[in-house]
């Protein structure tokens, strides 16, 4: 395209923009946008065109005289600031930060404008020589001749912190007016920020709150003071959401934490009457769970407080395990446990949000303190019997689950959980055989959680005995079928235990009366007629009997008796009046046995249905019985003389722990021998933690039973010592 | 009278080009002028002068405009420059910052 007209064009347009350039030119140019600075400053800027001005700029900087412009620009500026910081710093009062907050944005407005004027300034010649751009020229500039200028500076500062101590205090501020400023100080950037306002602002609320804490420390209760101290921190919040940088929220909450909560932390947990164990002892809940969460934030917060309720409930727990009166009643006492326990669950779940640690805690303590007591497994063994025989008579099945679970989680804390098994196999053999139990299926489902818990082997005697019941039905029912001519006769209902399952007890049989005797013969010719191999013996100290009885003047009930009693009253049948030594030698009762049936039949009120002489209470050899042709009673049968379980007198307490320990000696040899079989090789310490962890889910192993079933071991030539290292044991095959 | 979204350029012979805002702020300077905050007399009529950018290149300049608003929503043509307009159109464009 080769247009002569082009080639002209690129002549001359080459040297035109090159040659015409004078020195008032740049000075003329300046002066148009040094008089445009000035009316856009006094808002006078609608005259003024914004192209006109543009181009002045572009064409400055286009001649090399950006450097002339940028001066000019800082001088002009400056000179305007100093004018505005004095009219700022001649406002009176209250009109101060009014003043301040328009001229600052006054000035904004204006330095944008300036800057979309000296755009191409911004966009060339700052870049090439490094400088300030416009903008944050401005305001730096502000910066340094406002709020750096000594009338102004130290001014702000103190207003702005009097605003926020008045409305500490409970004045209404002007927010809209605080955010403004606190922005333009963000604005300038945040190391002013930090400076002029956080850091006195900090330094200013510690002083404040660390006065109003104590204040408030002489003055009101733990809660109120929680109270005032949340109520306090939300303010502050609020106010940093309101008007102040939101990176400032963490610092001033801690400095409040810090202030009313660290500092006054033990005072305020350990305060007379109001304190935390107060809150615990009265279910105050809300305190609670505000204490909760406030100490939350502060480090160790948490921790004072569970240390304290951890000491508090070990105390009380110590107490109530130890406290006589408690013990008189064993189910008192482990309904109290599982208040307690009832209550901390649920101060744990309202109040401190379910929070692990405190669970974990309460745990521990628990453990802690029922271990005091040894004879905690049996009476927790008691209160099952308790609940199964009546207490959970007419509950429902979920309340009934729940009550087991309950008791499940006592049976957790229990370190000796072999001396629960020998207790709660007893009461069980006793709620079994004497029929007592509300219901089978809670029966079974105690076995059932006590398995998961422990493992089968805990429980499969236990299956045992109910296997046995079931067994010995079914036979009753055979022995029945196969004998219809027993239907006139007395009614035998038989038991058959086998002996590993059931608490072995000393058996001693009596004389049972002909009746009776012939009976029992036919059934044990049946059972071992169908079950070669295997021995019969009758345990006639665990059985009842239900007799008719016509007395004198022809009344007539029916009796409900132990087997020994029945044998007793048996023998009045035949004659008027026996004396002790007669009845002893028919029947052949043990003689503690026998006292204590004739009591039961002679000496108690509303239920002697014999007459003994003397009157007395004790049962002495020379006593004479009679039938008491007097006897009277409401009901038509009368039960006398049941089997219950009872709290163990000291020397039956004695002979179960003795029982418990023979038995714990098998055990920890088991474990001694399964720990070297693998090992080999290993030392004293070692086997002691190791036995002592195997066992642990029985019972605590006493490490000098360990030793001593250890020295045991090595007579019987299980283990050896080794010959340089005399705590070394190694296993011999 | 100023119309919303109509902007009016007129070039240094006084020809005056009726363009619409949107077309007018690809160019970063006269976004600027429109959106400043000061009343400056742009603004307010609605109307820029350029005393220095003649009619041709001014014309060429608005071609511009809608063309690179077609060139973003997918359309892509070409764009054709005169060289004997080059020179010219680069400084405005330097000026205009487009």
């Amino acid at each position: 395209m080769s247009n002569p007209q082009k080639k002209r064009n690129f002549q001359i347009e080459a040297f035109k923009h090159k040659v015409v350039v004078d020195p008032k030119y740049a000075d003329k140019t300046w002066k148009i946008l040094e008089h445009a600075i000035h009316e856009i400053y006094n808002h006078n800027a609608s005259g003024l065109s914004f192209e006109e001005l543009y181009r002045n700029a572009y064409n400055m900087v286009l001649h090399k005289f950006g450097e002339k412009l940028y001066s000019g620009l800082v001088t002009t500026m400056t000179a305007h600031l100093k004018e505005i910081s004095k009219s700022i710093e001649d406002a009176q009062g209250g009109l101060f930060l009014e003043e301040l907050n328009r001229k600052w944005n006054d000035h904004n407005k204006a330095l944008q404008m300036i800057r979309d004027i000296l755009m191409y300034m911004d966009r060339t010649f700052i870049q090439s020589t490094r400088k300030t751009p416009v903008h944050e020229l401005g305001l730096i500039l502000w910066r340094d001749n406002v709020i750096y200028s000594s009338k102004i500076r130290g001014r702000l500062l103190d207003t702005l912190l009097e605003l926020v101590l008045r409305e500490r205090t409970g004045e209404v501020i002007n927010r809209g007016l605080m955010r403004n400023i606190i922005k333009m100080l963000m604005d300038l950037g945040s190391s002013v920020y930090q400076e002029e306002f956080e850091q006195p602002f900090l330094e200013v609320s510690a002083e404040f709150y660390k006065g109003e804490s104590q204040k408030f420390i002489e003055c009101c209760d733990c809660g109120e003071y929680l109270k005032k101290a949340e109520r306090r921190l939300n303010e502050e919040m609020e106010r940093v959401t309101q008007y102040l940088d939101a990176k400032s929220e963490a610092k001033i909450t801690n400095v409040v934490e810090k202030e009313m909560i660290a500092n006054h932390m033990l005072a305020l947990v350990h305060m007379e009457n109001s304190g935390l164990v107060n809150m615990l002892l009265d279910d105050k809940y809300e305190d609670l769970g505000r204490m909760y969460n406030l100490f939350r934030r502060v480090t160790n917060g948490l921790s004072t407080v569970r240390d304290v309720m951890t000491s508090h409930i070990r105390d009380i727990g110590k107490q109530l395990v130890t406290d006589p009166e408690r013990l008189k009643d064993p189910v008192e006492f482990v309904q109290r446990l599982l208040d307690e326990k009832d209550k901390y669950d649920k101060i744990i779940s309202s109040a401190f949000n379910n929070d692990k640690t405190f669970q974990n805690a309460l745990n521990s303590s628990f453990e802690y303190f029922i271990n005091l007591n040894a004879r905690s497994p049996e009476f927790i063994s008691l209160f099952v019997d308790d609940k199964l025989r009546k207490g959970l008579k007419g509950v429902s099945e979920e309340d009934v689950e729940v009550i087991l679970d309950k008791v499940m989680m006592l049976f957790r804390y229990l370190q000796e959980k072999d001396v629960f098994e020998k207790y709660y196999k007893q009461h069980l053999a006793k709620r079994l055989l004497s029929g007592k139990t509300v219901s089978d299926d809670a029966e079974r489902s105690l076995i059932v959680k006590l398995k998961t818990e422990c493992g089968y082997q805990f429980t499969s005697k236990l299956e045992g005995m109910f296997t046995d019941m079931k067994t010995s039905q079914d036979t009753m029912q055979g022995f029945y079928t196969s004998h219809p001519e027993l239907g006139e006769g007395p009614t035998l209902t038989v038991q058959v235990l086998t002996t590993g399952s059931w608490p072995t007890q000393p058996s001693v049989t009596c004389n049972l009366p002909a009746e009776m005797s012939a009976l029992c013969e036919k059934f044990r010719s049946y059972y071992l007629g169908t079950h070669t191999g295997r021995r019969l013996s009758w345990q006639t100290n665990m059985g009842t009997a239900d007799i008719k009885a016509t007395f004198g003047k022809g009344q007539k009930h029916e009796l409900n008796v132990s087997t020994y009693q029945m044998c007793v009253l048996m023998l009045f049948n035949n004659s008027d009046r026996l004396s002790y030594k007669e009845i002893e030698q028919a029947t052949e009762i043990p003689a503690s046995d026998l006292k204590r049936c004739l009591q039961s039949l002679a000496c108690v009120k509303g239920k002697n249905v014999l007459r003994k002489e003397p009157m007395s209470k004790d049962i002495g050899e020379d006593d004479a019985f009679f039938v008491n042709d007097k006897f009277a009673s409401k009901f038509y049968k009368v039960k006398i003389g049941t089997v219950v379980a009872q709290k163990e007198s000291e020397p039956e307490k004695q002979e179960t722990r003795q029982r418990v320990e023979e038995d714990r000696k098998p055990q920890i040899e088991a474990a001694i021998v399964r720990i070297m079989k693998s090992r080999r090789v290993l030392d004293h310490n070692n086997i002691i933690t190791e036995v002592t962890k195997q066992l642990q889910s029985r019972f605590l192993a006493n490490p000098t039973e360990i030793k001593k079933r250890i020295e045991s071991l090595i007579e019987r030539d299980f283990l050896e010592r080794d010959n340089v290292d005399r705590k070394l044991y190694r296993y011999l095959a | 009278m100023k119309k919303e979204g109509i902007v009016k350029l007129i070039s240094a012979e006084g020809f005056e080009f009726v363009i619409d805002k949107k077309a007018a702020m690809v160019s970063q300077t006269i976004r600027n002028m429109l959106t400043s905050p000061g009343s400056f007399a742009e603004t307010e009529l609605g109307e820029v002068t350029f005393p220095e950018i003649s009619t041709t290149i001014l014309e060429k300049i608005c071609k511009y405009f809608y063309w690179s608003m077609q060139y973003a929503s997918g359309k892509e043509t070409e764009f054709h420059i005169e060289p004997e307009l080059t020179l010219e159109l680069m400084m405005a464009a330097n000026y205009l910052h487009t």
